[in-house]
C-alpha cells in the first residue's frame, strides 16, 4: 500500500482510540498518598522518640471493611476495631473481658440480651460510640458480613437509650459468646457504616472507623502497615507501651525468621516449623507452646460406594498414621483429635473416642465388609496453598496402599478445591483435607453443625453425611446452650462419639502454635480464642 | 551455511557428512566433549531413573517419616527431605519433568513451528501474512510471561506446563524456518525444481527442510537450555508439577524455608539444572561454530 | 526521511494491531480459568449463597464476547478491573508497584552493560589468552544459572555466611522511623541522593545489590558473548588493519572504531536482555521479597486473580512490544543500512 493510504489508516485508527477516551469513569485513588479518613480528633503532643513495634506478618488485607471482614485480616482489626467484649482464655478467673460493654445481662431462657455500653466513647473519627452505633454495626453484619450467619437468631435489635442496646432472639443463644467473635461483631462508625452503605468499595483503600487503641497510619498493600496510637483510647495509656506499630508483609517463613534473629522485627508470626526449637533454650527468647483451636479434618464422600459403608471407613480410620502426620506436618507440634471440636474450645471433651494405627484392625475391617484386599481407589484433594496438608497427605496415601486402598493426591487452590466439592457431590472428591476454625467459641454450634449436620446445601458438610440422630442430639444441644449447659455438654458428647463411630470423617490433629518473644518485650498473653490475631498491641510494652 | 546440494545430490547423504564433521569437531573439543557426555549420562539416568536410584520409591514420592531432614550420610548421599525421601533417588527421579519433558517440548515446538514456516516462506502471499500475524502475536509476549499465564489459566501441573512451553516456543522455530526457507526459495535449485514440474510439497519435504535441519539444530540445542530453565522456574513457583512427584524447580522451592540448616534439599536439584543447561548452552556454541560462526542469534 | 517515516508508521501500526490481538488472547486465558473467581474474592468460608451475589456483582455471568466488549471498555478509559486480591484496581497496584520493579530493572541492566560490555570488548581484544577464558566461563555461566538459584546462592553466601549483606527487602525496616526517604520518585536510591539523606542511601544501595546482581547474571552473559563476537568480527575488517598499519595506538582502535560499529548488535542483545529481565523479575522478587510488579504478577498467578493477571500480562506484553519498537527504531536510526522493509 503506498504511503499516504499508510498514513490514512494510521490517523484513523488513533483518531478511534482517542474517541472512545473520554473523561475517566472513576477517577484512580492518589496511588502513593497513603489515605487515612480518621484523624486523632485532638492535636496529639508527638512522644520524644517513638516506641516502635515491629512486627513480621504473613497476613495480607483481603478486605478492608470490618463488616465483610472475614479472613487473615483479622490480625490487624482486633487492633483497629473493638466488638461489644472479649472471651478471655480458657482457665481464666473471669470468662470474659468488658470492651465497648460495660455489663449486660439476658433473661433466664437466654432469647434477650441486654448491653450497658461504656460511656465517652470515641471513635477514631471522632463519633461517640452509642446504641445507635452498635445497632447499625450489628444489622450491617447480619446483612451482608462475612460472617453475618452468626446472627441468624437475632430477630430485632432495638436502642433503649444512647448506651443501652437490646438484642431480641428467635431461640436461646449466648449472644455474649457470639459478640466476643472474631468475625463479624466489630462495632463501627456510624458515619463510616453510612459512607460505605453508599459506596460499598468505601472502605478498600485503606480506611478504618474503628474504636480500638491503634489506628492507621499508612498503608502499602503487601508491603507494610503502620499503626499509631489513639490518644484518646478509653482504656489510657502506660509508660512503655508503643507509640506506633509497624507490620512488614514477609511471606516467607525462613525470611521472618532471619529478621528476628538480626533484630530487624521485635515479633514474628510463622517461622519454618523445624526451626521453632532452636528457640526453645535461647536466653533471649520466651518460647510458648500453646494449643490453638485449629484442626485438621478429613471428610469421606459417603455418597460414593465403598464409602458409603461406614465398616469401611471405619477400617480407614484405623489406616490413618496419626502419630506420623503430626511428626511430619507440624513437626511434632499438635496433638490427636478427638471429634471435630479442638481441645480447650467448647464442647471439648475427653470422653469422646479416638481411633488407632492399627493396620491389622483395618484390614480386619475391611474383610468383613466385603473387600479383603482393598481394591478399590479414593481420590483425595486439598488445598495447594497448604504446606502442613501438602506434607501429610502422601502418608495417607502410602498408609492406604498398604491395605490395598489407591489414593490419588490432587492439590488444588482453595477456591477450586471448594468449588468443586460443592459442585456435584455425587462425583466430587472421596476424601478432602481441610484445615478449620470455628468463627467464634462455640464449636458445636460451628464446627459440629457446620461440619456434620445435615443441611440441603452443603455449607462445610463435604461429607455430604445425613444422619438424623446426630441431627437432633446437636439441635438439643444448641437449644440447651444457655440455659442448661450440662444436659448440652451430655448431648454434644453423645453426638461427637456417635460421629467418631460412624466416621463420615477422619479427625487428624489439634494444632499447637509456638510464639518465640523477645524478652524485652512484655506483655504477651496468648488467648486461644482469637487465632489470627495473634498480637494485641495494647497489651505489649517494651523496657528498651 | 551448509553447501547447497546440486539437484541431484539427495539430501540424506549430504547431513550424514555433516553429520561425522560435527561428531569429530566435538570430539576433539574438550568442553564439548564433556558436555555431550553430561547430556547423554543425565538423559540415560533419567530413562532408567527407576534402575539407577537407590531409593525409587522414595524418589517417586514415597514417604520415609523416620528419615526425616536426614543429613547427608553414607546410606544417603544427598541427604533427605522434609518427609525423609531420599534426595539422591529424589534429584534422579527428578530428571524426567526436569529434562526429558523440556526435550520433548521442544521437539513438539520444532515440530508444530517449523513446518508451518517453511509453508509461510515458500508460499509468500496471504498464506504467509496469515502466519506471520500469528507468529508474532505469539512472539509480542515474552515467552515464559506466556507460559506462566496460560499454565495458570490451563491449571497447574506437569502436563498444562508443558502444553504452555509449547505453545510459547513453536513461534520461534516458525520464524527461524521461514527465514531460511525464504533465503532458499531464490536458488536456482528450486526454480529448476518448479520448471520441471515437482509438486510444492515435495520441493518443501525434500530440498527446503532438510537444510533446516543444521539453523533449526542449532537453535533447538541453545532453546533446550531456556527451556529447562524456564520448565524449573514455572515448577519452583508452584505452577509446574505438583508435590509429591519430583522435580528439580519444584525441590528448590520445597527447600527454600530450610536453607539454612538443612541447605541440602535445595542446593542438589539447583545444582542439576545448572549443570544441564551449561552443557546444552557449551555444545550449541560449538554447534554455532561449526554451522554458523557468523549468526549473533 | 519520507521511507523513515513510513518505516516508523508501519511499525507502530503493526504495534497496534499486535496490542489488540494480545488482549484477545489474554482475556481469552483469562476466562478460561477453571475456577470460581466469585469464591477467591470472599474469603475461605463463602457461603454458596454469598458466591452467587458476587458472581452477579464481578459480571460473571455474562456471555464471553459481552464481557469482552465490557472490557476493551473499560481499557481504553484505564480502568483495567479490580484485583480480587486486594479490592484495589489493577492500576493503582501497577503505579504503586512498577518504581520498585523498575529500580530493580535499571540497577541490573546497568551493572549488566558496566559488566558485560567491557568483559566482551576485553574479551576479543585478547583473544584466546586467560582473560578470555575467564570471560566466557563467567559468560556462559551467568547464562546457565537458574536465577532463582542463584539468589538462593547469593543470599547463602553474603548474607547468612559472610554477613555482609541483607537478606531481603528494599529498605531495613528501621529506616523508616530513623531516616525516612521523602518519596518523591519512589525510587528510593534517586530520593535518597535528592534529599541528600546519606543513611539511606547507603541503605537502599546495599539492599539493591544482591538482588540486582542476581538479576543481571543472564544479561551480562549474553551481553558479553555478544559483544565479544561483534568485536571480534569488526576487528577483522581492513580499515581496522588499515589503522594498524599506521601505527594508532592499539587501545584507540580497540575502544573507537571497532566498539561503535559493534553498538548496532549489541543494542539488539540489549533489547533481547530486556525480555529476559521482564520475566527474571518474577524470581528475583519473590526470593529477595522485593515488592515490585513481579512478586505481585506471581502471587496473582497462584491466585488466580484473572483481573490481576490479566493486567500484567497486557503490561508486560505492551512493555516488551514497546521496547522492541524502540530498539527497532533506534537500529534504523544509526545504522541505515538496516532494512527498512
Amino acid at each position: 500500500m503506498n504511503k499516504k493510504s499508510l498514513l490514512y489508516i494510521f490517523l484513523m485508527v488513533a483518531a478511534l482510540i482517542l474517541s472512545s477516551c473520554g473523561p475517566a469513569a472513576t477517577s484512580t485513588p492518589a496511588a502513593t498518598q497513603p489515605s487515612a479518613a480518621t484523624q486523632p480528633p485532638a492535636a496529639t503532643e508527638a512522644p520524644v522518640v517513638p516506641k516502635v513495634l515491629k512486627i513480621a506478618n504473613t497476613a495480607t488485607f483481603t478486605t478492608w471493611d470490618p463488616v465483610k471482614s472475614f479472613s487473615t485480616e483479622a490480625a490487624y482489626m482486633g487492633n483497629m476495631y473493638e466488638q461489644l467484649l472479649r472471651i478471655n482464655p480458657p482457665g481464666s478467673a473471669e470468662k470474659f473481658t468488658p470492651l465497648l460493654a460495660e455489663r449486660w445481662e439476658s433473661n433466664a431462657d437466654g432469647t434477650v440480651w441486654t448491653f450497658y455500653l461504656r460511656p465517652n466513647v470515641k471513635f477514631h473519627d471522632g463519633e461517640p460510640l452509642t446504641a445507635e452505633a452498635v445497632k447499625m454495626s450489628i444489622e450491617a453484619a447480619q446483612d451482608h458480613g462475612g460472617a453475618s450467619f452468626i446472627w441468624w437468631m437475632v430477630d430485632s435489635i432495638e436502642v433503649v437509650d444512647d448506651l443501652t442496646v437490646k438484642f431480641n432472639l428467635s431461640t436461646s443463644a449466648p449472644i455474649d459468646l457470639i459478640a466476643s467473635s472474631l468475625y463479624g461483631a466489630w462495632i463501627v462508625s456510624p458515619k463510616a457504616l453510612e459512607a460505605a452503605a453508599a459506596d460499598p468499595n468505601y472502605f478498600e483503600a485503606g480506611l478504618e472507623a474503628g474504636t480500638g487503641p491503634y489506628m492507621l497510619e499508612s498503608y502499602k498493600a503487601d508491603q507494610e502497615i503502620v499503626f499509631t496510637r489513639f490518644d484518646d483510647y478509653w482504656g489510657g495509656w502506660q509508660s512503655g507501651q508503643f507509640d506506633k506499630v509497624l507490620v512488614v508483609i514477609v511471606g516467607e517463613a525462613v525470611t521472618q525468621q532471619q529478621m528476628l534473629e538480626g533484630g530487624e522485627v521485635d515479633l514474628v508470626t510463622r517461622m519454618p516449623v523445624e526451626n521453632y526449637a532452636t528457640f526453645k533454650d535461647n536466653p533471649d527468647y520466651n518460647y510458648y507452646e500453646e494449643p490453638t483451636f485449629f484442626n485438621y479434618v478429613g471428610f469421606f464422600n459417603t455418597l460414593r460406594p465403598p464409602l458409603d459403608n461406614p465398616a469401611v471407613r471405619q477400617a480407614l480410620s484405623y489406616a490413618i498414621p496419626y502419630q506420623d502426620i503430626i511428626t511430619v506436618g507440624v513437626n511434632g507440634l499438635g496433638t490427636q483429635s478427638r471429634g471435630p471440636v479442638p481441645q480447650g474450645v467448647w464442647p471439648w471433651s475427653d470422653q469422646v473416642n479416638q481411633y488407632t494405627y492399627d493396620l491389622e484392625m483395618a484390614r480386619t475391617l475391611l474383610a468383613a465388609a466385603g473387600y479383603p484386599d482393598g481394591g478399590f481407589s479414593l481420590k483425595l484433594t486439598y488445598a495447594s496453598e497448604n504446606d502442613v496438608e501438602a506434607a501429610f497427605a502422601p502418608l495417607i496415601k502410602d498408609s492406604f496402599a498398604q491395605i490395598g486402598v489407591d489414593v490419588t493426591i490432587e492439590p488444588m487452590l482453595w477456591s477450586q478445591q471448594w468449588a468443586l466439592s460443592k459442585s456435584d457431590p455425587a462425583n466430587a472428591q472421596d476424601m478432602f483435607l481441610l484445615l478449620y476454625w470455628p468463627t467464634y467459641s462455640d464449636a458445636g454450634s460451628d464446627n459440629l453443625w457446620s461440619m456434620f449436620y445435615y443441611t440441603k446445601k452443603p455449607f462445610f458438610n463435604l461429607s455430604y453425611w445425613n444422619d438424623p440422630t446426630f441431627n437432633a442430639l446437636v439441635d438439643e444441644a444448641i437449644a440447651k446452650t444457655v440455659t442448661d449447659p450440662a444436659t448440652s455438654q451430655a448431648k454434644y458428647i453423645e453426638a461427637m462419639n456417635l460421629l467418631v463411630d460412624q466416621a463420615p470423617g477422619l479427625f487428624f490433629m489439634d494444632v499447637t502454635y509456638t510464639y518465640v518473644i523477645p524478652k524485652y518485650i512484655e506483655g504477651f498473653e496468648y488467648n486461644l480464642n482469637y487465632p489470627f490475631t495473634q498480637y494485641f498491641f495494647y497489651q505489649l510494652s517494651t523496657t528498651r | 551455511m551448509t553447501a547447497i546440494p546440486a539437484l541431484s545430490v539427495e539430501p540424506e547423504l549430504q547431513s550424514t557428512r555433516t553429520f561425522r564433521h560435527v561428531l569429530s569437531v566435538i570430539v576433539r573439543d574438550p568442553l564439548s566433549l564433556a558436555s555431550t557426555i553430561v547430556i547423554v549420562l543425565f538423559i540415560l539416568i533419567a530413562i532408567f531413573a527407576y534402575q539407577v536410584a537407590p531409593y525409587p520409591a522414595e524418589g517417586a514420592g514415597r514417604t520415609n517419616v523416620a528419615n526425616t531432614m536426614l543429613a547427608p550420610s553414607a546410606e544417603h548421599i544427598l541427604g533427605a527431605d522434609r518427609l525423609g525421601r531420599d534426595m539422591l533417588s529424589r534429584v534422579i527421579m527428578g530428571a524426567r519433568p526436569a529434562l526429558i519433558v523440556p526435550i520433548g517440548v521442544v521437539i513438539f515446538a520444532v515440530l508444530i513451528g517449523a513446518p508451518l514456516g517453511a509453508i509461510a516462506g515458500y508460499k509468500g502471499g496471504w498464506v504467509d501474512e496469515v502466519i506471520m500475524r500469528i507468529t508474532d502475536l505469539f512472539l509480542a509476549f515474552p515467552s515464559l510471561l506466556l507460559a506462566m499465564a496460560i499454565t495458570s489459566a490451563l491449571g497447574r501441573g506437569l502436563q498444562n506446563a508443558a502444553i504452555a512451553l509449547i505453545i510459547s516456543w513453536w513461534p520461534w522455530y516458525t520464524r527461524l524456518v521461514r527465514g531460511v526457507t525464504i533465503s532458499l526459495r531464490e536458488r536456482y535449485f528450486v526454480e529448476a525444481a518448479q520448471a520441471i514440474g515437482v509438486r510444492d510439497s515435495v520441493i518443501i519435504l525434500r530440498h527446503i527442510l532438510p537444510n533446516t535441519i543444521s539453523p533449526i539444530l542449532v537453535q533447538a540445542t541453545v532453546d533446550l537450555g531456556t527451556v529447562i530453565l524456564a520448565m524449573g522456574g514455572l515448577a519452583f513457583l508452584g505452577l509446574g508439577t505438583q508435590p509429591p512427584a519430583p522435580d528439580w524447580g519444584l525441590m528448590v522451592s520445597e527447600g527454600r524455608n530450610y536453607i539454612l540448616h538443612q541447605w541440602w534439599i535445595s542446593t542438589f536439584s539447583g545444582l542439576a539444572i545448572f549443570i544441564v543447561v551449561l552443557a546444552f548452552n557449551l555444545l550449541g556454541d560449538t554447534l554455532r561454530d561449526i554451522f554458523d560462526p557468523r549468526q549473533y542469534r | 526521511m519520507l521511507s523513515k517515516l513510513e518505516f516508523v508508521l508501519r511499525r507502530l501500526l503493526s504495534s497496534i494491531f499486535v496490542l489488540i490481538g494480545v488482549s484477545i488472547i489474554t482475556f481469552f486465558l483469562s476466562r478460561v480459568v477453571p475456577t470460581n473467581a466469585a469464591a477467591l474474592y470472599i474469603g475461605p468460608k463463602a457461603r454458596p449463597e454469598d458466591i452467587e451475589r458476587v458472581s452477579k456483582q464481578l459480571g460473571l455471568d455474562q456471555s464471553l464476547p459481552v464481557q469482552y466488549a465490557i472490557y476493551m471498555r473499560d481499557l481504553l478509559h484505564g480502568d483495567l478491573g479490580t484485583s480480587i486480591g486486594t479490592k484495589r484496581p489493577v492500576l493503582t497496584e501497577i503505579i504503586d508497584r512498577a518504581p520498585a520493579s523498575l529500580e530493580l530493572l535499571f540497577t541490573g541492566m546497568f551493572l549488566a552493560a558496566l559488566i558485560g560490555v567491557p568483559l566482551g570488548v576485553l574479551s576479543a581484544r585478547w583473544q584466546g589468552k586467560p582473560l578470555d577464558v575467564a570471560a566466557r566461563t563467567i559468560s556462559i555461566f551467568g547464562v546457565s544459572m537458574p536465577a532463582f538459584y542463584l539468589g538462593l546462592l547469593l543470599q547463602i553466601l553474603f548474607f547468612r555466611n559472610l554477613h555482609w549483606l541483607p537478606l531481603a527487602g528494599r529498605v531495613s525496616t528501621d529506616l523508616r522511623f530513623t531516616n525516612p526517604i521523602e518519596p518523591i520518585t519512589n525510587f528510593l536510591i534517586l530520593d535518597a541522593l535528592l534529599t541528600r539523606n546519606w543513611v539511606a542511601l547507603k541503605d537502599a544501595v546495599i539492599h539493591i545489590v544482591l538482588p540486582a546482581l542476581t538479576l543481571a547474571a543472564y544479561p551480562i552473559g549474553l551481553i558479553a558473548r555478544m559483544t565479544r563476537a561483534a568485536m571480534l568480527e569488526v576487528l577483522e575488517q581492513d580499515y581496522i588493519r588499515t589503522a594498524r598499519a599506521y601505527g594508532i595506538k592499539d587501545v584507540i582502535i580497540t575502544y573507537l572504531y571497532a566498539l561503535k560499529n559493534a553498538i548496532s548488535p549489541t543494542l539488539t542483545v540489549i533489547g533481547l536482555t530486556v525480555a529476559f529481565a521482564l520475566t527474571g523479575t518474577f524470581f528475583v522478587e519473590i526470593i529477595f521479597n522485593w515488592p515490585g510488579l513481579g512478586l505481585f504478577t506471581v502471587r496473582s498467578l497462584l491466585n488466580v486473580d484473572y483481573p490481576a493477571i490479566m493486567g500484567m500480562t497486557l503490561f508486560g506484553a505492551t512493555a516488551y512490544v514497546i521496547i522492541n519498537l524502540i530498539v527497532d527504531l533506534l537500529q534504523a536510526w544509526i545504522d541505515p543500512r538496516i532494512s527498512l522493509k
